[in-house]
């Protein structure tokens, strides 16, 4: 019953939040590039388009977020990708994905992981732990998750405001104020002298 | 309310940067030297208001507190709500540097108007009276600015009638709050420091 309700407020909370950070975050994970759109309060984009585009605009694909706000895109070219997610009243957020931080086939540019035959001779020579392609994809997917967890923790981490700003910006304030009243006093008080 | 950067198209961002400038030259003008610290305690106030969530449904908007200021500043609120939102982008991340000009416009200027609207009518009022005209003052510049903030995203390219209806909807509560919030601060105001309303000039030294 509670996890329907759960699903209901999720559902509903495709109305965007006002005046939050939008927080779109993308990561390689295995061949694909996987991401993240939300709001800075913790209101989850669901089914938001993201579009993917190359350093001179023009685009190269698109991606729908699913209920928890994650997308997945496959990039097809080792060149950096542009993401962009418009949420409408004024929410734009855009990230950048350099070259190195795409999956790794295409981080590389395809010339050094790419098996060469030579590369796998020097490695069956330095008896390479046995790893299937399976094992390997099993790893991947237990990290990605752990890794998941972690990324929305730090996310989190980053939006918050602790005291220590909110006195700083006040802070700030009165400072700026007293060194306005104070040229305001001295202009005065040349005024009276004159 | 904040609107963030790359959101807006560039001659909006310019035209906006032109108009908060024109408003923060004008409003330092008329910032007198007595109403200093009551322009520094309620760029204060803004700053702080904005971290105050007010829930709606899953989602939530913040406070904005723009119509305190405009009815006890008049045009000073600019330069005032001009400092909060630079430090809001510096410290929390609202808006963005690039698009301060239209933000400081679409929270000011609104500000501004109410202001100047109840103004008038503030001085010489009962300290009832200025709840009520406090009040009025503090919804209305709400209202205003999510107008201001609909027409800013509908000459970038949105629509502008549904972005102004979503915006303007999810800012009832806002809207409310705000004039009992404002409504009350005049009348505590009126009541303790009834000099705040009229002006400086006339008073004698």
């Amino acid at each position: 019953m509670r996890a329907g309700l759960l699903t209901l407020c999720l559902m509903c909370a495709a109305a965007p939040a006002i005046a939050h950070r939008v927080i779109l975050s993308v990561f390689a994970s295995g061949d694909q590039i996987e991401g993240e759109l939300g709001f800075s309060n913790g209101t989850i984009a669901a089914g938001t388009l993201v579009e993917v585009f190359d350093p001179e605009g023009a685009k190269l694909g698109e991606a729908i977020t699913d209920a928890e706000g994650f997308f997945v895109y496959e990039p097809r070219q080792p060149i950096t990708h542009v993401f962009r997610a418009n949420l409408g009243q004024g929410h734009v957020a855009e990230v950048t994905m350099p070259v190195v931080d795409l999956p790794r086939h295409l981080a590389s540019d395809g010339a050094i992981l790419a098996p060469s035959p030579a590369g796998a001779m020097a490695e069956s020579t330095i008896q390479r732990p046995v790893t299937s392609p399976d094992l390997e994809d099993l790893i991947a997917s237990i990290v990605h998750d752990e890794v998941r967890l972690l990324r929305r923790e730090v996310a989190a981490y980053r939006e918050k405001n602790d005291l220590q700003s909110i006195l700083g910006g006040i802070g700030y304030i009165v400072g700026l104020f007293g060194v306005g009243f104070y040229l305001a006093a001295r202009r005065k008080l040349k005024d009276l002298g004159q | 309310m904040h609107i963030v950067d790359g959101a807006l198209s560039n001659q909006v961002v310019i035209a906006g940067a032109v108009a908060a400038i024109a408003g923060v030259g004008y409003g330092l003008r008329a910032l007198p030297l007595e109403k200093i610290p009551a322009a520094g305690v309620l760029a204060a106030s803004f700053f702080v208001a904005s971290l105050i969530y007010v829930p709606i449904g899953p989602s939530s908007v913040h406070l904005i507190l723009n119509g305190l200021a405009g009815v006890i500043l008049g045009w000073a609120a600019f330069p005032a709500l001009f400092v909060g939102l630079v430090l809001q982008s510096v410290f929390f991340g609202f808006g963005g540097l690039t698009v301060l000009g239209i933000n400081t416009f679409n929270i000011a200027m609104p500000a501004v108007l109410a202001g100047l609207l109840v103004r008038p009518f503030l001085a010489r009022a009962t300290p009832r009276t200025a709840a009520i005209l406090g009040g009025f003052a503090g919804g209305l510049a709400i209202a205003l600015t999510t107008l201001f903030v609909a027409l800013s995203l509908a000459l970038s390219g949105d629509a502008f009638i549904p972005a102004a209806k979503l915006v303007l909807i999810s800012h009832v509560p806002v809207i409310v709050i705000e004039a009992v919030l404002t409504g009350s601060a005049v009348y505590l105001a009126k009541q303790v420091m009834p000099e705040l309303f009229t002006s400086f000039k006339q008073a004698p030294i």
